[in-house]
């Protein structure tokens, strides 16, 4: 829109890397508005940088796009200084293809990919000019829709959406925007449209559903109110991963992005199992890509892109059942072609020499460990298949080619963590330290630095943890506080993830419906962007949890019982209620389960869903 | 996990010794006008490995491409005389250089010829712009007027900034070069020439800011095109 660009370029010059308000870019798709039929806006809730790097969103960028009367457009939430210029210059919220306010689009998506997201939403619902709740958008449309992992428990933020949409989106974004296209020209009422919608497996469309709750504050149930709502709504899954879409372009970004390269996904889902670990769960079955596909798919994108850096996307790349031939597959593709091949998240305990000799002849950096807890009694409670021997015979190995950095991962308040396991920690980081110094002069790098980074343990739903209590932030403190006291070497650094985020994330993570208001609230009050230190506001959050009686305790601080009826009850992510039980009585048991590939351990996905070891 | 997110590089990047130095004119208009100096060294870098064009990278221990723009253009400006020197490892008509680039650019850049580079880069002393302007609330007449006034000033002081020296004044009054002006609705429009290149230059945004300080408000509107690059005897930079 003309007038949008006009007022956009006279702005632009007055903020922080301009490029990401105007679009332009190469791979952008840009159609003829006149033989469009369905209009959607993809938002990205965080800003450009972030979100030009999610994979998920090329993918179903690429996909809507293919279809020739579909255009999907991009959209980010801008930084507080661009926002305050949009706002005074009566700028509505634009996609960055047309420049057109996404407040005249059919749908307006939102991917939720982490929880310090949600105010975001609202900042930007709000921004194009539309009510932020639901039911005061009347009209049929936008349609505001939400996806991503934060959508197993959407409940926080039910009423800011229209629909849900569970699990991977490659079939069932096509089928909603076909049903649109059907519906359109009828001129249907919202809630007729919703209707149908909600008939689609996959598709979760809150308003039609009521929700009772307990004296105590639990919830009581969670009811269907309309025939066409299903008491369980299923988690779509692509059975066939090898042939699922994957695009052929990516928008390449003018400014630097966090994640700025060629992605190119080989597996997903995860045999592991780690109970933590919501993705694990929610993303089962583990499926993969053949290598032609992979090869194929790298080669495409590098050539449309220019790119100059390709990376393999997955939760861990080492459980490919071809991992070798891969790498050796590609990096014969990426010498030929001066293409840099990374590679996040590979084990190299089970590389070749010759893979973990060029991978040292780089860069002598980054050695990376996830132990996640200090003892192994504590990490066979999370089922973290790493042992210190493990780490120890890597860390030699790594040390001996010259590396000085080892960064290990670990996260505080855990289930049944003693003090312990928080000496554990220390004494994980003193050996790692003792063995540098071990490794012969003539082979060992110059110095060494062992960083110990501490997360806070986040209890999250669909997984084994989803009944534990979150540690409170004294028991936190306590436990940063000995860790300290612990650390004798100068070598050693740790740090720690802020404390007040770890809460936060906690009760809306687990959170249910009466949390709309609070999350309302606390945006009205000037929280947007959370999840970046320099705007997070935890008084504010406070004022609101305090004006909206939000008791904190109560969703993030109790245990629940295995039956309770949780909010996200009648959402179904194919894993068995009943395996997340087993598991955790085995976690307070110190039992370990074996991983997907050593056997399978009837978590209830289906053979069907196309796992490599299901069935 | 035991994970390392390293990186394998290629093998063979610091083996092409021979190299091809090719000077490329190109337009930087509509979207593209807003991708940073530092940006569109990456730009085109990707332009180039999009359109299989070779380019050449320097020998040693961090090999880089070799792309050179001898004449920053400030953010937001227009222009269709940029200029961008490159190494390749091939030789290529200049023709088809240019056509190939053309099919590999995003919106906004592209390639108006390619060439052998002539001069030298000190040899750029000035460039010449056009801008066309508004001030709510005033014609173009009245805005063209107040311009005029502006630059028949004995003195135009700014503040120039250094590390050395910190802030001090410079005049920068005899270098503007007023070439024309003229008015249409509400936009005035000057065609100025100002010092450029590696020993002394001056951005249009630093006249318009004290052009702003002048007449104490603020310019509603503004477009900025550079129009031409020139030696100290005028002629254009090739
Ligand atoms: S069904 Fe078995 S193999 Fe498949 S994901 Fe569940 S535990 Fe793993």
């Amino acid at each position: 829109m003309e007038e949008i660009r006009n007022k956009v370029e006279q702005l632009l010059l007055k903020t922080q890397k301009p490029a990401r308000y105007i679009g332009g870019e190469h791979g952008s798709v840009v159609k003829d508005k006149s033989k469009v039929d369905v209009r959607f806006a993809f938002c990205f809730p965080d800003v450009y940088d972030v979100g030009m790097s999610h994979l998920g969103m090329k993918i179903l960028y690429g996909l809507k796009n293919a279809v020739p009367n579909f255009w999907c457009e991009r959209v980010f939430m801008p930084e507080k200084d661009f926002e305050a210029l949009m706002r005074e210059n009566d700028i509505p919220l634009y996609a960055l293809e047309s420049l057109d306010p996404i407040r005249d689009f059919d749908f307006i998506g939102f991917t939720l990919q982490y929880e310090l997201s949600f105010t975001n939403v609202l900042e930007m619902l709000d921004l194009a000019g539309l009510p932020v709740y639901a039911k005061d958008r009347k009209g049929l449309m936008p349609i505001v829709v939400g996806g991503g992992p934060c959508v197993c428990n959407p409940e926080p933020i039910a009423a800011f959406f229209d629909l849900f949409i569970l699990g991977e989106g490659e079939e069932v974004n096509l089928e909603l925007m076909h049903l649109y296209e059907r519906m359109k020209p009828h001129n249907p009422s919202k809630e007729e449209f919703l209707r149908e919608a909600a008939k689609i497996e996959g598709i979760y469309v809150p308003q039609f559903y009521d929700v009772e709750y307990n004296e105590d504050g639990t919830v009581a149930s969670i009811t269907p109110n309309v025939p066409e709502a299903k008491p369980k709504i299923k988690k779509r899954v692509i059975p066939d991963f090898d042939h699922a879409y994957y695009p052929d372009s990516f928008v390449v970004p003018f400014t630097g992005i966090v994640h700025d390269r060629v992605v190119v996904e080989v597996l997903r889902g995860c045999i592991r199992g780690c109970r933590f670990c919501q993705a694990g769960f929610i993303y089962r079955p583990f499926r993969e890509k053949n290598i032609d596909t992979i090869a194929n798919e790298t080669k495409t994108l590098c050539e449309q892109t220019g790119y100059e850096q390709v990376s393999l996307s997955s939760l861990s790349t080492s459980d490919h059942t071809k991992i070798i031939e891969l790498l050796t597959r590609l990096s014969d593709y990426t010498d030929k072609e001066n293409i840099n091949l990374s590679l996040p998240s590979l084990r190299i305990d089970t590389m070749s020499k010759e893979i973990v000799d060029r991978l040292a002849a780089v860069r002598k950096s980054g050695l990376t460990f996830a132990p996640e807890a200090g003892t192994q009694r504590l990490r066979d409670v999370i089922n973290k298949n790493i042992t210190e021997e493990e780490i120890m015979r890597t860390c030699r190995l790594a040390f001996s080619e010259g590396y000085q950095a080892v960064k290990l991962y670990f996260m505080l308040g855990l289930p049944d963590e003693t003090d312990e396991d928080i000496e554990g920690i220390a004494d994980l980081a003193q050996k790692v330290v003792d063995l540098y110094y071990e490794t012969p002069k003539n082979l060992r790098g110059k110095s060494v630095q062992v960083s110990v980074s501490c997360a806070t343990f986040v209890p999250k739903p669909f997984t084994p943890f989803e009944f534990e209590p979150q540690a409170t932030p004294e028991q936190i403190k306590h436990r940063q506080g000995h860790l300290l006291d612990c650390i004798k070497s100068k070598k050693i650094k740790i740090s720690y993830h802020q404390m007040n985020v770890s809460i936060l994330e906690g009760v809306l993570a687990r959170g249910d419906r009466r949390l709309a208001d609070t999350i309302y609230c606390a945006w009205k009050k000037g929280c947007t962007l959370d999840s970046w230190d320099e705007h997070f506001r935890f008084d504010l959050w406070q004022e609101a949890f305090e004006e909206c009686h939000t008791d904190t305790a109560f969703y993030a601080n109790r245990r629940r019982s295995y039956e309770e009826v949780a909010p996200w009850s009648h959402l179904d992510y194919l894993v068995s209620h009943e395996f997340f039980v087993r598991e955790n009585k085995k976690a307070h048991e110190g039992k370990t389960t074996r991983n997907c590939a050593e056997g399978c351990s009837g978590c209830g996905i289906k053979k069907e869903c196309g796992g490599v070891y299901c069935g | 996990m035991f994970t390392v997110a390293e990186m394998l590089q290629p093998k063979n990047q610091n083996l092409r010794l021979t190299k091809y130095e090719y000077r490329l004119v190109f337009e930087k208009t509509g979207r593209a006008k807003y991708i940073s100096h530092l940006d569109l060294m990456r730009c085109f870098q990707r332009a180039f490995k999009r359109a299989g064009i070779p380019l050449w990278y320097t020998q040693g221990f961090n090999p880089h491409a070799y792309l050179m723009f001898p004449l920053a253009l400030s953010l937001g400006t227009d222009s269709s005389v940029e200029i961008l020197d490159i190494a390749l490892t091939e030789q290529l008509p200049f023709d088809e250089l240019r056509d190939k680039m053309n099919t590999s650019m995003p919106e906004g850049l592209r390639i108006v010829s390619a060439g052998e580079p002539v001069m030298k880069h000190t040899e750029i002393v000035f460039a010449e712009y056009e801008v066309d302007f508004s001030v709510k609330g005033q014609t173009g007449d009245e805005t063209a007027r107040c311009f005029s006034d502006f630059l028949s000033q004995e003195k135009i002081e700014v503040e120039k900034r250094s590390k050395k020296r910190g802030a001090n004044l410079v005049d920068i009054k005899p270098h503007i070069n007023l070439l024309s002006i003229s008015s249409e609705g509400e936009y005035a429009r000057v065609s100025l020439r100002l010092p450029a290149g590696s020993e002394f230059n001056l951005n249009t945004n630093v006249v318009f800011e004290a052009f702003e300080a002048f007449f104490g408000g603020r310019i509603d509107m503004i477009y900025t095109k550079r129009t031409k690059i020139l030696t100290r005897s005028l002629e254009n930079f090739i």
